[in-house]
């Protein structure tokens, strides 16, 4: 599939999916929107990709909506009111239900909007000199559903501050490091996807299927009380007894070989649906 | 309208609304008239259009040492109202109580203790002095430590809080060590603390006040249910704002590079 607004690559078992808008900081206007519930689903599917690597180009990671669109398209927010109401969106690896790791490499500036994909990522690393803050309030718009995300995350009082100060602080990637909201500093900045490819191939090394099955548990938790998450863990843990890799992971490390993994998950890598 | 207080200091400078503990004599405990007081004064704060943002700290060498238990000791009857209200999970003490949706920065200027641990669990954003030390000493004084901590294990990785907890008074968090975990954002030096305090409710007094509201009743009321759900309550309080004037407004003046003029928050948004 080709895109205007993405950039969709295959390095080894990793799937790179990068906004490619640097003119704009990678803000998502409507095609963006539209091509990333499609890129999603491409590389869930490709059974070549075990691992989904996601950055920027430029300077910027992302800065939310494009305002220039919202100001002179004559439809502004309102394009986005149904999807919202209706709780119907398709933009990020949570909302398509992707059950492969998605590494999140923020590359620079991650503004307002950004955090829909820190929030939605397993895992998150960043440049050194990359910067954290959310301007919404700053311009008279809500800031929900990233901050709701992230709260369930990281400690809740810097996500607060960072949603009623607005644009006048930045967070820094080391301090987002000590929060917890990100687990590792790429110093030069210009390695980061460098350490992104090799985070995501130690990753791949993992039977994807019990990957898949411990991110609909983990994900899963984030719904429920304690002791229901529980519940619904054992289920995804039993899912996957007899299941080829558990005879194949032992194996390979007695042989001291990397495994060969079975490609077809038990309940398929992508079941859909998210959190929805 | 500004009522008189015994135990509370409650000022304004510009935007920002100060609520102060005022009992240093007592370390700032809670006796049954301050637990009365607090209802009172976050309700004005909120209700005074003029307030964009509040303040609270306390004074002298303490910021908060929970429930007075001199008075509990010698006057048990006087708490009895408060009592009820525990009991019931009715309490009107924090800004979070009182559903007031104007963001609200504690300030902990030294001790903060056992029910002290409210003020700093209910606030928006926290910072510290130096000095500010965090315990709990409930079970050291055969108490069950319950709120506060519930409402910090939402908040913050969960062992250093059930640590608290369990080792009572006979232990003490810094705020150094606050800082790291979470539970607060910012440590400064004693003396720099209330000025730290305001130059950074100004910065937040700066945003839409309507925006900052939705925003607060959207994050707050996640911490209610699952994260779908929540999200899916997000998105409502994000679509109410669409159509307000502020929404005009904020670009207008970012491009103008000028501060925004927000249309004043409507009571009724500001608390309830």
């Amino acid at each position: 599939m080709s895109y205007e607004t993405l950039k969709v690559e295959r390095h080894g078992p990793v799937g790179w999916l990068i906004f490619n808008r640097p003119e704009q900081l990678n803000a998502m206007n409507a095609r963006m929107r539209e091509e990333l519930a499609d890129a999603w689903v491409e590389l869930d599917r490709d059974p070549a990709v075990r691992v989904i690597v996601h950055t920027g180009e430029g300077r910027a990671f992302q800065t939310g909506v494009d305002v220039e669109e919202i100001a002179t398209d004559g439809i502004g927010m309102e394009r986005y009111r149904r999807s919202l109401e209706e709780w119907d969106l398709h933009f990020t690896s949570w909302h398509q239900g992707v059950w492969k790791p998605v590494v999140t490499a923020v590359n620079g500036i991650c503004a307002g909007g950004a955090f829909h994909w820190v929030a939605d990522a397993d895992v998150v690393i960043a440049a050194s000199d990359a910067e954290f803050f959310d301007p919404h309030v700053s311009v008279g718009q809500v800031v929900a559903i990233e901050a709701i995300g992230l709260m369930r995350k990281m400690p809740v009082e810097a996500v607060m501050r960072m949603a009623l100060v607005g644009r006048h602080e930045r967070m820094s990637a080391q301090r987002a490091y000590e929060l917890g909201m990100i687990s590792e500093v790429v110093d030069p900045p210009e390695r980061l996807r460098e350490a992104a490819q090799e985070l995501a191939e130690k990753i791949a090394r993992n039977s994807p299927a019990a990957m898949a099955a411990t991110k609909r548990a983990l994900w899963g938790a984030l719904e429920t009380g304690l002791t229901e998450a529980c519940r619904n863990g054992a289920r995804e843990l039993v899912s996957m007894w007899g299941h080829p890799d558990q005879v194949e992971g032992p194996a390979a490390f007695a042989e001291r070989r990397e495994p060969r993994w079975a490609l077809d998950a038990p309940d398929g890598a992508s079941s859909g649906g998210g959190g929805r | 309208m500004s009522g008189s207080y015994e135990t509370l200091e409650v000022t304004r400078e510009g935007h920002v609304g100060w609520l102060v503990f005022d009992r240093p004599e007592a370390g700032n405990a809670m006796d049954a008239t301050m637990l009365a007081e607090l209802e009172r004064a976050w309700c004005e704060l909120a209700d005074d259009p003029e307030v964009r943002v509040i303040v609270n700290t306390g004074n002298g060498d303490a910021f908060q040492t929970g429930l007075d238990v001199v008075q509990l000791a010698r006057d048990p009857e006087a708490l009895r109202e408060q009592s009820r209200r525990t009991k019931r999970a009715e309490l009107r003490i924090t800004a979070w109580h009182n559903k007031v949706w104007k963001p609200v920065i504690a300030a902990v200027n030294g001790a903060c203790a056992g029910g002290g641990l409210h003020f700093v669990a209910d606030a928006d954003i926290v910072i510290a002095s130096t000095e500010a030390t965090f315990l709990d000493p409930h079970v050291s004084v055969g108490q069950v430590s319950a709120f506060e901590t519930i409402a910090l294990v939402r908040m913050s990785p969960m062992e250093p809080i059930v640590r608290m907890a369990l080792t009572g008074r006979h232990e003490r968090m810094t705020a150094e060590r606050a800082r790291q975990l979470g539970i607060l954002s910012e440590v400064v030096e004693p003396e720099r603390l209330r000025d730290a305090a305001r130059e950074l409710a100004e910065k937040v007094a700066r945003n839409s006040p309507a925006a900052m509201a939705a925003t607060k009743r959207a994050l707050w009321g996640a911490l209610e249910t699952g994260l779908t759900e929540a999200c899916r309550n997000g998105a409502r309080e994000l679509v109410s704002m669409w159509g307000h004037p502020d929404q005009v407004e904020g670009p207008r003046a970012f491009v103008e590079r000028r501060e925004p003029v927000w249309q004043p928050l409507d009571p009724a948004g500001a608390r309830g």
